[in-house]
């Protein structure tokens, strides 16, 4: 059973105190230092930060992928370290690399994943060409992943990840390395999911991406959340707060909330601390 | 157990439609059968050589070239590329048992094992070899060959979950070699000199090796075929338990 907010609205993530460390080569890491999150249910959710802040490290630990050094999260209502095939059979995953097996075809990936999660041989197959319809890749379903595109690729990984209908989809960088047209492509893709009541938690270093498709967002910077918000709130804190004439963009936003100038992003060698 | 099967099914369409990969597992343990019995089979006459049982020099060395057909562990790096590539995390973001993860793939390795021990047992008849102990030893030959493909299949995996490297799959893969020739490859162990004949009574693969040869040379001898099977199962088991432990624990 979802928890609700005071406002009372279902939960859809819920994380307290979130904590990762795990020994590197140069010792120990702490990849997520406490982090705490809620989502609604409904939500696109996005979940921002720097290379290397803990993003990918929050999304393992919320997909049962990796183990929770200390803190709690509970996804669709139930704890993902004390019942994680419950959480499995609630939450859609497309990871950073799309998911796939290059040497099966897009059906065989899609009737497959339909199976592991408890669909009959007919049911797997109704089911993947419903998907693969949603996701405009009937014409290809039953050539070979390897001859793909990348956005194929990585609508094929959407439809794989919605073939037991979950409560929440993660999606880890879904339209990194896309061509602008294949980014369109997701988004349209990820706007009739959510419409049909999908919770999507999403992680991107495309601010405007962002910006388009999430309700809400967190940056996390260095393993800790440091600035949550809907996108206009975000903005107009920034601007009331340094008092500028103009509504800022995401990018001054996130900008501003890491500490970072454009120059050090962008890989310049002067680095200046806001 | 639907898991593993359906899982194991993707394992075997993965190995049916990467040929190049499979046709190597048949050759080179043939390649290894002819130089072997080249080699030796002149000293070990089929007339004067009792423990060949009336058989030649070949029926002897084809258990070498068998265990060898099912020690190449390429499930192990079907499984890297799975991990390289985000489909294993695909899977263990599944509500799927990590044993029936597991056993798929050991599933469709035992299946590729009798397609090619049978192959091999089939292309070796004409080089007047037989199968002493009949049909029924034909079926345990299969077997025992098949479980020991599972257990090796299982040991290249841990490897491969540990390193997640293929290189480093590749090279653990290469420990087969000292194991073999650890065994009474050449001559019973009986004829082996001291340290070797102490080193192969310590190495499992001997008794594999002699669970097979008694089912080519001999009627049935239950004693030397149900040592041969003790020693998978008791491997099997360690194997599929500490390849479930490695991915309950993979971070």
């Amino acid at each position: 059973m979802a928890r609700r907010t005071l406002a009372g609205m279902a939960l859809a993530v819920e994380a307290e105190q979130l904590v990762k460390h795990y020994s590197g080569r140069g010792g120990a890491v702490e990849a997520v230092r406490g982090v705490d999150l809620t989502v609604e249910a409904g939500e696109v959710f996005g979940f921002l930060g720097p290379n290397g802040a803990g993003k990918s490290t929050t999304v393992r630990m919320l997909t049962t992928l990796m183990s929770i050094t200390s803190g709690s999260a509970r996804v669709a209502g139930i704890d993902v370290a004390a019942d994680p095939d419950g959480a499995r059979r609630k939450i859609g995953v497309a990871l950073q690399e799309a998911g796939l097996d290059a040497r099966q075809t897009g059906r065989e990936l899609v009737i497959l994943q339909a199976r592991l999660f408890g669909s009959s041989r007919t049911q797997a197959a109704g089911r993947a060409q419903e998907l693969l319809e949603l996701v405009d890749l009937v014409e290809a379903a039953d050539r070979r992943i390897k001859g793909y595109s990348g956005g194929m690729k990585r609508r094929l990984d959407l439809a794989s990840a919605l073939v037991h209908e979950p409560e929440v989809l993660f999606l880890d960088e879904p339209t990194t390395g896309l061509d602008p047209a294949s980014r369109l492509t997701v988004w349209e893709e990820l706007r009739r999911i959510n419409g049909r009541g999908t919770t999507i938690f999403l992680t991107t270093q495309y601010l405007e991406e962002a910006d388009q498709l999430c309700d809400r967002l967190a940056i996390i910077d260095d393993g800790l959340i440091v600035r949550e918000g809907t996108p206009a709130d975000l903005k107009t804190e920034l601007r009331e707060r340094r008092g500028l004439a103009t509504e800022p963009t995401l990018d001054e936003v996130f900008l501003d909330v890491t500490g970072r100038t454009r120059e050090r992003t962008a890989g310049e060698v002067q680095e200046v601390q806001g | 157990m639907t898991h593993a099967m359906v899982l194991g099914q993707r394992a075997l369409r993965e190995a049916w439609r990467t040929p190049e990969a499979l046709l190597p597992t048949l050759f080179i343990p043939l390649f290894f059968l002819v130089v072997n019995v080249g080699q030796a089979g002149k000293i070990f006459p089929t007339g004067s050589t009792p423990f060949l049982e009336g058989q030649n020099y070949a029926a002897f060395q084809l258990p070498s070239s068998i265990l060898l057909a099912a020690s190449f562990g390429s499930a192990a790096l079907y499984l890297v590329e799975d991990i390289e590539g985000g489909y294993f995390d695909k899977l263990r973001a599944a509500p799927v048992s990590r044993t029936a993860i597991v056993l798929g793939r050991l599933a469709a390795e035992a299946a590729k094992s009798v397609a090619i021990t049978t192959a091999i047992v089939l292309l070796a008849l004409p080089f007047g070899i037989s199968i002493a102990s009949g049909p029924i030893g034909f079926l345990l030959l299969i077997l025992l060959t098949a479980s020991w493909a599972v257990v090796f299949a299982g040991f290249m995996q841990l490897i491969a979950l540990k390193t997640r490297s293929a290189a480093a799959t590749n090279s653990g893969g290469l420990v087969f070699f000292p194991l073999l020739f650890l065994t009474p490859n050449f001559v019973p162990r009986d004829l082996l000199t001291r340290p070797m004949e102490i080193a192969s009574t310590y190495n499992p693969v001997t008794y594999i090796m002699e669970g097979l040869r008694s089912l080519i040379l001999e009627d049935l001898a239950w004693a030397p075929i149900g040592r041969g099977f003790a020693v998978v199962a008791v491997l099997g088991v360690l194997m599929v338990a500490l390849n479930v432990r490695t991915i309950r624990r993979y971070d």
